[in-house]
């Protein structure tokens, strides 16, 4: 316990930068929105009053850092491993940030993810085939076809809970697969191939670097597509309100008490993100030029399972970085084989024994142990009325605090050792009015305590019952009673307040 | 079922036969209450008294009467009247405004503007959650802000402003530092940079609010309760206005320099009004639009503003610097309630402390007021200290003062009510208290519910009865001894003037009063100097200085100034009454100790025993001896309703240097108290190991009497605890018996006993 001074005291780094007041502060937003560009707040020093100005959300300077490597990496590389890797990586990632919004935002357990980017493959794959439908309306095709089947799938969560609800989904994945395997349109013959879809980037320009660098763009928009519309979504009116409605069916209930329609944001927010699943579909099947059964695979589900998990539940970042490291393990370190299959389960049962919500849950949870070690230290070396220590004298900013407990410390140890029964005698014979140096010297100490938990008398009833209760100090906040006593006069009441503050004075 | 809670109070303090007195009730969980007209005889329930005593009147207003919650706007605002819609907020404009906000960080408040939050509606200048300056746009239905970088310091001094163009939804937010040596808490050595200029494009029009134009307030509105003040503004706003033009960063800059010429629709100058007899509560526009204002629950003026100087202390000699207008989040001047019920005083009815009894179910409220005699009608006159009433009006001193316990000696001794009424102050404070921003409480008044001006309630910081209850003993003993006489109040005598008293051969005063007008004082001090005769059976009276505006007795001023045993301190060049234009403070500091008056001033406090009076060696004297007749030993007054003793609490000394009257006799003294009682602060230069009761002189009560030129007379006990002595023993008693002396020959028309007895004669009895 005590050896650990060195997480005590520690802040948390803001990045923050001096500020020339004489200029104009021209606060910018998005277009169409009332969001800050930056999460800016000025602040004086509490150090030198020196004026700052604060990032106070660096969420935006992660992001910028993070997508700009995942864009740049593998054009850099150019290798058409690294291509394939990071364009899985992009569509993957875009898929689980839908499905975050549905089981994050919208708090639906649905399983149907992969079945409906599946539907938008396939339907937008056989028009394409068939029809040889150009590539900007498949996009739009497989957004429909998504929006359709999330509102059917939506229409079962309004009776079904949890379990029921997620079997409903799963199975739904199973039906697909069936569908089309039993189809010959759909590729049955082929073993539920579908080939020669419409590509997004012309097949011959993709022998060349460009092609590829072009055709991996393409996968880095679909990814940035997915996470504007999330935090469009979740950080909008809706999100708002359906993440104060999502923690508890108690939550749920208070809501609709508040007049939040709680099914009907939930299904809006289940359509729009199946809209978005179709059309990640369909632009996986003008991707690849092609799509296949693997896509109603359980395998495939429960790997992007993993890679939520992994990263953190609810949060896109958590389902980007999550799909990074999942996808890294799974086509990189290929002649693993399935130990690669091994190594995921075990990351992702690490992140569920082990940390609260996945990796980026992580911050809060390590800031929370801290904090209670921190609490755990200062308890073990302070008590109410020790000294304060020098790392916690920033967070004291009244310094005469301070001073005034180096002061009280010594008081009441010198009242302390005046303490006998001849005194506590003396005061209980006559308990106003003059007394011994020593016992007025220790009701003047009594009577000038801070109001907050003071004792004083409560009179039941006059001349008859009196009673003891603390001041809370608080305006709005009634007095504490202390004990069930009741004392039958004044005097009575009055000694044992006095007894009441000899032993909180003996107690430390 | 719920609690039922009732209480209320009349629209006139003293009410004479003949004219009628509204009384207005609010009701918790009833709607009806069973009402009768009491007189009330005495109100310390203490087991050594008579107990609460109080006789039934017949009354026209007797009966059920239909009753409901009425409720309280509270807080601090000035009203824009605005007929002809020129703030309405649907064109370019710049609000700005002097301001010295006390608590920025407290959540949203509203400095200037027009929004109803019912509504999401409107315009304000204010200050966000964050303490930050801000500027809100309400279009109907959703908000958009601009807020500045850095938040507000507490206790400076800011112009502020904002400009918005509705065409181009830009707005810009202007806070700029005025910091002068004596300004503000901080110095310039505080190296703050509160300067900030921030643009931004807003994204709503404000639409038009049903609420008016307010300064340091919106308007918001619930089911029942119907409209109410909300985000109420802590601090001073001095001079503000409004352009009808949204100036650019460039103009805002400049705008404190006044170089910005713009079509002004309008400019308040705070410093306007000021005259004679104070200031009023009407902030004057002077760009020729007359959209004046007026202040709601009574915001404080005469209070220094941005460019105080610190040069002059007094706003009399510089008004431009004292612009400064301080509104409080829960000031309370008057509930505006409805009237429940009127009494109808028929001609005839005796004059006396009367209450209204309100009951339902189990709850019960004595609504106090006096009935003052159309034309005296005794040679009697009790002058109750309703002025002292009003000062310690709601006083909640144990759960806002950490060092009361020690100032009062003992642990509080709190009631229901009382505990309940601090969850919810919600009928404002006392002059013994301070406003949530720390600031003292200047203004009190009647236009409330006063919980602790009611019979049988016991104060929690003293342990006994305070005031009302107590000088209500003295009625009981004037009823019990037979004595006619009248009952008139300090507001009587602020109207009356001397009038009032100089058909009366003898007044008494209650046992504490310490609150006095300038008139009120001359028109005693006239009474007893020209034949008067005074009884003045108080401690700690004549002390305070105080003032109504002309026409508004309901509502008073006290102004604590630097010396005298006070709750609080008015700040620096704030000592000066905006309803009267004068100094206020200690009678004593501004050269008129009680002494002068009375032969007695304040000497000492404490609450931990009340002791017996000895008599001093003057007391035998044969012009004096015949006040003692009948009493018994040395010793007197050692019992009381109050802590045991007729001498304790607070009490008064004989001072010659103080302007005791030379010829004054000290009859008698109460000295060797504890060190509970200490020395009162006026009397003490450098503080020293040796000022309370065991080492020092001056504490001790003294009484006095001396004559004056006419047949004139006073007698003063000296103490608050005097009158609680009088009801022990049934009455009987030798403080009842010296009282019995004075009075009967107080009565008497012509010489006083005694009076032959001026030369070196033997005149020892």
């Amino acid at each position: 316990m005590s050896n650990s001074p060195r997480l005590v005291g520690r802040r948390a780094y803001r990045p923050h930068w001096p500020v020339n007041s004489a200029r104009v502060f021209k606060r910018r937003r998005w277009p169409g929105t009332k969001r800050s560009v930056l999460k800016l707040s000025g602040r004086y020093n509490p150090k030198t009053l020196r004026r700052e100005m604060v990032l106070t959300d660096k969420k935006p300077m992660f992001w910028s850092v993070g997508l700009a490597a995942l864009l740049l990496l593998p054009m850099g590389v150019a290798s058409e491993r690294f291509f394939t890797m990071f364009g899985i990586i992009c569509i993957y990632a875009a898929i689980n940030v839908m499905w975050t919004l549905i089981i994050g935002t919208a708090g639906l357990q649905s399983f149907a993810t992969l079945a409906t980017v599946g539907v938008g493959a396939y339907g937008a794959g056989y028009l394409s085939v068939t029809y040889g439908l150009p590539w900007p309306f498949m996009l739009l095709v497989g957004a429909v076809l998504g929006g359709l089947l999330g509102w059917i799938i939506s229409l079962p969560a309004r009776r079904l809970d949890g379990l029921y609800y997620a079997l409903l989904t799963l199975g739904l994945s199973e039906f697909m697969r069936n569908f089309v395997t039993q189809s010959d349109e759909l590729g049955g013959k082929f073993n539920g191939a579908l080939f020669g879809v419409g590509r997004i980037i012309p097949a011959d320009l993709l022998t060349s670097r460009l092609g590829q660098s072009l055709l991996y763009l393409t996968a880095f928009i679909a990814l940035l597509i997915a996470l504007v519309v999330y935090r469009w979504v979740n950080g909008g009116r809706t999100g708002l309100l359906l993440r104060a409605a999502a923690t508890s069916k108690e939550d749920e209930a208070f809501s609709s008490a508040l007049g939040i329609d709680f099914n009907k944001e939930r299904t809006r927010v289940f359509i729009i993100a199946s809209a978005v699943l179709g059309f990640l579909g369909a632009f996986y099947a003008t991707y690849i030029g092609g799509t296949s059964l693997q896509i109603f695979s359980l395998e495939l589900l429960l790997l992007l399972l993993a890679m939520i998990v992994i990263g953190g539940l609810g949060r896109a970042e958590g389902a980007v970085v999550g799909t990074v490291i999942v996808v890294g393990i799974t086509q990189w370190f290929t002649d693993w084989g399935p130990w690669r299959i091994v190594l995921v389960g075990v990351l992702a049962l690490a992140s569920v024994l082990f940390t609260r919500n996945g990796l980026f849950g992580l911050k809060a949870q390590i800031e929370e142990i801290r904090d209670r070690r921190k609490a755990l230290h200062r308890a073990g070396i302070t008590s109410r009325f020790a000294e304060y220590l020098p790392q916690q004298a920033p967070e004291v900013h009244d310094k005469s605090e301070i001073v005034g407990r180096v002061f009280e410390r010594s008081l009441r140890e010198r009242l302390r050792s005046w303490i006998s029964p001849e005194l506590l005698a003396e005061h209980e014979a006559k308990p106003l009015g003059q007394h011994s140096d020593r016992l007025e010297r220790m009701l003047n100490y009594f009577r000038k305590a801070p109001i907050p938990d003071k004792y004083v008398v409560y009179c039941e009833v006059p001349f008859e019952s009196y009673r003891v209760v603390a001041l809370s100090g608080l305006p709005g906040v009634p007095p504490r009673i202390v004990d069930d006593k009741k004392y039958a006069t004044l005097d009575e009441a009055y000694h044992a307040v006095f007894l009441r503050r000899v032993n909180d004075l003996r107690a430390n | 079922m719920a609690k039922i809670a009732l209480t209320g109070y009349t629209d006139k303090i003293s009410v004479a036969p003949g004219e009628s007195i509204d009384v207005k009730v609010s009701a918790d969980n009833a709607t009806t209450a069973h009402v009768e007209i009491v007189r009330l005889i005495h109100g310390d329930e203490h087991p050594d008294g008579p107990g609460f005593l109080e006789e039934l009147v017949v009354a026209d207003c007797a009966g059920d009467h239909a009753v409901r919650k009425q409720f309280v706007d509270v807080g601090n605002a000035v009203v824009v009247a605005d007929p002809s819609n020129r703030l309405v907020g649907d064109g370019p404009m710049t609000l700005w405004a002097y301001v010295f906000p006390t608590t920025p960080a407290k959540g949203r408040q509203v400095i200037l503007g027009r929004f109803a939050l019912q509504e999401n509606a409107g315009y304000a200048l204010g200050i966000d959650g964050q303490g930050r300056l801000a500027f809100w746009a309400g279009d109907g239905s959703d908000t958009d802000e601009v807020v500045s970088p850095v938040p507000l310091i507490h206790h400076t001094w800011y112009l502020v402003a904002a400009s918005f163009d509705p065409r181009s939804g830009q707005a810009a937010l202007l806070q700029q530092a005025v910091v002068n040596p004596y300004n503000g808490r901080l110095g310039k050595v505080a190296p703050f940079d509160h300067y900030s200029l921030v643009e931004q494009k807003l994204r709503i029009r404000p639409a038009a609010p049903s609420s008016p134009f307010m300064w340091g307030a919106a308007q918001n509105s619930a089911p029942v309760r119907g409209v109410f003040k909300e985000f109420l503004y802590n601090g001073k706003i001095d001079r503000a206005g409004v352009i009808g033009a949204a100036l650019t960063v460039d103009d805002l800059r400049r705008l404190a320099d006044g170089a910005v010429t713009a079509p002004e629709i309008a400019r308040w100058d705070t410093t306007a009004g000021y005259g004679e007899s104070g200031i009023d509560d009407v902030v004057r526009d002077i760009s020729g639009n007359g959209l004046d204002g007026v202040g709601i629950q009574r915001p404080v003026r005469a209070m220094t503003g941005y460019n105080w100087s610190g040069r002059h202390d007094d706003w009399r000699v510089a008004p431009e610097e004292y612009g400064g207008i301080a509104f409080h989040d829960d000031a309370v001047i008057d509930c505006e309630w409805d009237t429940t019920f009127t009494w109808q005083v028929p001609v005839g009815t005796r004059s006396g402390a009367y209450a209204a009894r309100v009951t339902a179910g189990d709850a019960e409220d004595h609504i106090p007021f006096f009935v003052r005699p159309a034309a005296p009608t005794a040679p009697i006159l009790y002058l109750m200290p309703t002025n002292s009433y009003l000062a310690y009006a709601n006083e909640m001193i144990v759960h806002h003062v950490p060092v009361g316990q020690a100032i009062l000696s003992h642990p509080a001794v709190l009631t229901e009510a009382e505990a309940d009424y601090y969850q919810d102050p919600r009928f404002g404070r006392s002059t013994y208290d301070h406003h949530s921003d720390g600031a003292g409480v200047c203004f009190t008044s009647w236009n409330r519910p006063i919980l602790n001006m009611r019979p049988k309630w016991r104060s929690s910081a003293i342990g006994t009865v305070w005031q009302f209850p107590r000088d209500l003993s003295l009625i009981a003993w004037l009823e019990k001894k037979g004595y006619a006489y009248d009952v008139a109040t300090d507001h009587d005598l602020s109207r009356d003037g001397i009038d009032l008293l100089k058909s009366y051969s003898v007044v008494l005063t209650g046992s504490h009063p310490e609150y006095w007008s300038e008139g009120s004082l001359n028109a005693l001090e006239d009474y007893v100097a020209d034949g008067g005769r005074l009884m003045y059976l108080g401690g700690n009276g004549f002390y305070w200085v105080i003032s109504y505006r002309d026409g508004e007795p309901q509502v008073m001023e006290v102004r604590k100034g630097e010396a005298g045993m006070r709750a609080w301190q008015a700040e620096p060049g704030e000592y000066y009454h905006q309803t009267s234009a004068e100094r206020g403070g200690i009678w004593r500091n501004r050269a008129r100790p009680p002494q002068k008056l009375t032969g007695v001033g304040f000497t000492t406090q404490g609450f931990d025993e009340c002791h017996p009076y000895r008599r001093m060696p003057d007391s035998y004297h044969k012009s004096v001896a015949w006040i003692f007749d009948g009493v018994e030993g040395e010793v007197f007054g050692d019992f009381g309703l109050a802590l045991g003793g007729a001498a304790g609490l607070e009490t008064e000394r004989y001072d010659l240097e103080l302007g005791t009257p030379p010829h004054t006799k000290l009859l008698a003294s109460s000295t060797s108290w504890s060190d509970n009682y200490a020395s009162v602060h006026e009397d003490i230069l450098f503080n020293h190991p040796g000022t309370l009761g065991t080492q020092s002189p001056s504490v001790r009560a003294d009484m006095t009497y001396f004559t004056t030129a006419n047949d004139g007379a006073a007698f003063s006990t000296g103490s608050i605890a005097w009158i609680s002595a009088l009801p022990c023993f049934d009455f009987e008693n030798n403080c009842s018996r010296i009282m019995s002396n004075v009075l009967d020959a107080f009565i008497k028309p012509g010489a006083l006993p005694g009076g032959a007895w001026d030369q070196d004669e033997k005149s020892w009895t």
